[in-house]
């Protein structure tokens, strides 16, 4: 700064100096000028140009050795800025793309025509003998552990970042919010983010997983498959699973939407029960031939939306398919317990707006309307781009949920959010020096050890 | 008027003196400028050095923002800015932050009382009694699972609010996949965590109100194991020793002579260890705490631990150094009970593990732990839910994704599939399906491990 103030003064005296010249021998000579040659004259002018140039080609490379050409201060700087920009946008893409680099040029699609048939593997027609054969060669692995059967929470997400920022972190709480529930109701979780069967994809890929699920884990005696947008809210609420002994499926839905209205929206694949058993086997070959991508799922599609009422035209999915499997053969219902006594699924929309409500009047533990077991958020689709739903209806609905759920997590701890739309935590216990009172009062677990009374909210 | 002071033959005498003397020191000044510029005047520095420093304060400033804005722009190309509001059903322009904000909903809050210095809780003095007690009369929350397999609670954790940089989300997410993978072969549970108990210990400070929160109301866990979330397992079947730890209370990644003789800052790594439930990690968790609080506490801990400790940074106090600078200045009341274990990987630095991977999978097997096949790749520095990493965004985010891969193909294997390649999303299949499934054996034995055994 200091050099362009000598410059700025340098180009001042230098305009001054021929005006200073020429004040002082324009005033003492102007009355000789005319007297003057003209060559004396032009030889004046030309010197007077000489220095001018002279100092202006000494600035220029002044100027160009300190400050340089141009505007050198932004341009570095947005150089810089433009080369991160594109970086982080090349590696942003290539991470969210499908396609992988390393992956080698796969061929044009295959679908399976309508001729073809579709199979999840080969058929198997004696695990319940080859079960329980195995289940008596190892005691170690037991199918029931302290008297509880034991139960595989299955769930996942697609294997590629969601379309947004926002997806992933909705997906990340949601599977905290699990795996809080199944620690405390000890459940075992499996999240998937593998594409098992390339047909098979979308809201069809639970079930070649849940078909390889049951064959490889024979000590597992019931399969819980959940949606990654269903949260629970209910963290004390625990299956009454004693009522599903002569069961082998449990669903959330109304047997009168189910079999008078044929509604496709009757049940809700979106969080039910599988005993691992044989029967489970064969339901599951009778349900994928609707799903392979393509002309199958298309014409399958085109079935579904003449036969169920209210379904509108898309492709097959997972949910009618099986509507319409129950309708159409009759032989299945019978071991299908429809479940609408608790929220073993719960629409959100008629849910979130209540959490308050629940707060005041109810408390955990029931399950039902009260207090819904599962805050089901059909239909939002966080992971994608658009949903069916208003996004700021959604998130705030989602984020309501997680935290109406994780303050009975908390509460053990002293803690809880502030306010349902909070990340934040107040302190709502003290520290003490005997902390193992708080323990038995307000663990969940040891409260259901103990059946002591209900647990406060 | 100099002209009539001096008469005029002087007096254009003097106006040409002053007229060549200006020309002299005009060209003088040039000239000096002139080779200030190029060749330096010393210790004055150059004025280019003078416009380098205000370029790099001013883009400094700029700086600091630019990539993060730059991340968030790279997100979305439909800018309809002001239309994402109630009715949009459009997920990318959407800023949760319209949503989040505190209210009061009427319970009792209770705050520590900011006069007095900072402690975790009320010193508790008699926690192995009580816990023995509770123990006692709750048989059904043993505190062992089995004859040497203790009950071990795994805790991580991340920020509630979305991550800055787009991408950090979804590598958190793989990593507690990762995690859930682990602890559901080896029967351990797992404490997600997400929420910041207290203000004042923020940071990498936030796993000790934790972890003694978690100590004192799961008394059936014998065993804390903190893991970071930048960490992920990549050797399935490797159980921890644990009849090695029988007699310790803390077990970390580290060196004895780091610690003990070198007091470097980076002898141990607090990213990952296990730690006891009982009343010695109570008192070693009250001396860990102090230089945690925010601000000048956390400020002034960290000129101290910068000074003490060998070839540490300037920066405020975290929870690493003051680990080894505790041990180091106070190793009789506490060495006895810790264990720095480095017979294997409990914590692995990526930089020297992930470009091997390919060789391990063709020269060893899992089960190892150590350096043919690391329990733990802890990606130390690169930070993928932040702004700022001090590694290179590309080479962190692909090398988390061999790794997750890695540890991953160890789960798939068992169902008969695999990652098509360690960069590769999408799998194939290696096991054909079969009508006898359960005549197959997976070769590593990770469907029914010995160490998930329930006991007979």
């Amino acid at each position: 700064m200091g050099s362009e103030g000598a410059f700025s003064a340098q180009k001042r005296s230098s305009g001054a100096l021929p005006t200073a010249n020429a004040a002082v021998n324009g005033g003492a000579r102007g009355r000789a000028a005319s007297l003057l040659p003209r060559g004396r004259q032009m030889h004046k002018t030309f010197n007077n140009i000489k220095i001018t140039i002279l100092c202006g080609f000494v600035t220029i490379l002044v100027l160009r050795g300190t400050i340089g050409l141009g505007n050198l201060v932004s341009y570095e700087a947005d150089a810089e800025n433009l080369h991160l920009t594109e970086e982080t946008d090349r590696i942003l893409e290539e991470i969210r793309s499908d396609k992988d680099p390393s992956d080698p040029d796969e061929g044009p699609q295959h679908y399976l025509s309508l001729n073809d048939t579709f199979s999840l593997g080969p058929r198997i027609s004696t695990w319940d003998e080859d079960r329980k054969v195995w289940l008596e060669k190892n005691p170690q692995f037991p199918s029931y552990v302290k008297g509880k059967p034991r139960i595989l929470m299955v769930t996942g997400s697609q294997p590629a970042p969601c379309d947004n920022a926002i997806g992933d972190h909705y997906l990340l709480k949601a599977l905290k919010n699990k795996i809080d529930y199944c620690r405390i109701h000890g459940i075992e979780i499996l999240y998937n983010m593998a594409h098992l069967d390339k047909e098979m994809a979308g809201f069809w890929a639970k079930l070649p997983l849940l078909r390889r699920l049951m064959l490889s884990h024979p000590e597992v005696e019931w399969i819980w498959w959940m949606d990654s947008d269903a949260l629970f809210t209910d963290m004390v609420f625990d299956l009454p699973l004693p009522k599903y002994k002569d069961s082998n499926m449990v669903i959330h839905g109304f047997p009168d939407l189910l079999f008078n209205q044929k509604s496709w929206i009757a049940l809700n694949t979106g969080s039910f029960l599988f005993r691992n058993c044989q029967w489970s086997l064969d339901l599951l070959d009778a349900w994928a031939p609707m799903g392979p991508k393509g002309p199958m799922r298309e014409e399958a599609g085109k079935i579904l939306t003449a036969y169920l009422k209210g379904r509108p035209a898309f492709e097959a999915d997972d949910q009618s398919a099986l509507i319409y499997l129950l309708l159409s053969q009759k032989q299945w219902m019978s071991k299908v317990f429809v479940e609408n006594s608790f929220y073993l699924h719960g629409f959100w929309e008629g849910v979130v707006d209540r959490y308050e409500e629940m707060i005041e009047k109810y408390h955990p533990g029931l399950g039902d309307e009260r207090w819904p077991l599962v805050t089901h958020f059909v239909g939002c689709k966080p992971c994608g781009s658009y949903g069916d739903y208003a996004v700021e209806r959604c998130l705030k609905g989602m984020e309501r949920a997680f935290n109406f759920a994780d303050n009975q997590v908390l509460n053990l701890y002293g803690f809880r959010h502030r306010g349902l739309v909070s990340p934040n935590l107040k302190r709502i216990r003290n520290e003490t020096v005997a902390p193992l009172v708080n323990v038995d009062q307000f663990d969940i677990r040891h409260a259901a050890a103990h059946h002591t009374t209900e647990p406060r909210s | 008027m100099i002209g009539r002071l001096l008469g005029p033959r002087r007096a254009r005498q003097l106006q040409r003196f002053v007229r060549n003397g200006k020309l002299t020191i005009l060209c003088l000044l040039l000239t000096v400028i002139m080779f200030r510029g190029y060749l330096g005047a010393g210790r004055f520095g150059t004025p280019e050095k003078d416009l380098d420093d205000i370029r790099v304060t001013l883009s400094y400033i700029r700086k600091r923002p630019e990539p993060r804005r730059v991340l968030e722009e790279a997100q979305g190309e439909l800018k309809s800015a002001e239309n994402a509001g109630a009715g949009s059903n459009n997920y990318a322009d959407f800023d949760i932050r319209k949503i989040l904000r505190d209210e009061d909903d009427g319970v009792e809050e209770f705050k520590r009382d900011p006069s007095q210095p900072y402690s975790l809780g009320s010193e508790i003095s008699n926690w192995d009694e009580q816990r023995a007690k509770w123990l006692q009369s709750n048989p059904k929350f043993p505190n062992f699972i089995r004859e040497n397999k203790p009950r071990v609670l795994l805790v991580t954790g991340s920020s509630p609010k979305p991550c800055e940089n787009p991408v950090g989300d979804h590598y958190l997410l793989k990593s507690i996949k990762n995690k859930i993978d682990y602890c559901r072969l080896h029967g351990i549970e797992i404490f997600y965590n997400m929420a910041l108990l207290d203000v004042e210990m923020s940071g990498f400070w936030a796993k000790l109100p934790l972890i003694r929160k978690l100590l004192l109301s799961h008394p059936e866990v014998e065993f804390l194991w903190w893991m970071d979330s930048d960490a992920m397992f990549t050797d399935m079947a490797f159980e921890l020793p644990w009849e090695r730890y029988k007699d310790v209370n803390f077990v970390l990644h580290g060196w004895d002579e780091m610690i003990y003789d070198q007091k470097n800052w980076i002898g141990l790594n607090t990213g990952s260890f296990l730690l006891r439930n009982c009343q010695w990690s109570l008192d070693i968790l009250d001396m860990w705490a102090p230089m945690g609080p925010k601000g000048k506490v956390r400020e002034e801990a960290g000129k101290v631990l910068t000074r003490e400790l060998k070839e540490r940074p300037v920066f405020e106090a975290d929870d690493q150094s003051a680990m080894v600078y505790i041990l180091a200045t106070q190793k009789e009341k506490w060495a006895s009970k810790v264990y720095l274990e480095n017979a294997y990987y409990l914590h692995g630095y990526w930089g020297i593990l992930v470009d091997k991977y390919e060789d391990m999978i063709e020269s060893y097997h899992p089960g190892y732990g150590d350096h043919r096949w690391p329990l733990v790749t802890h990606f130390v520095g690169c930070k993928p839910c932040g702004k700022f990493g001090d590694y290179p965004v590309e080479r962190c985010l692909k090398q988390m994704d061999r790794a997750f891969n890695f540890g991953d193909n160890q789960i798939l294997r068992m169902y008969g599939f695999t990652h098509d390649s360690l960069g590769s999303r999408s799998v194939r299949r290696i096991r054909n399906e079969t009508s006898t499934p359960l005549a197959v054996r997976d070769e590593l034995g990770l469907l029914h491990p010995a160490f998930k055994a329930v006991k007979v």
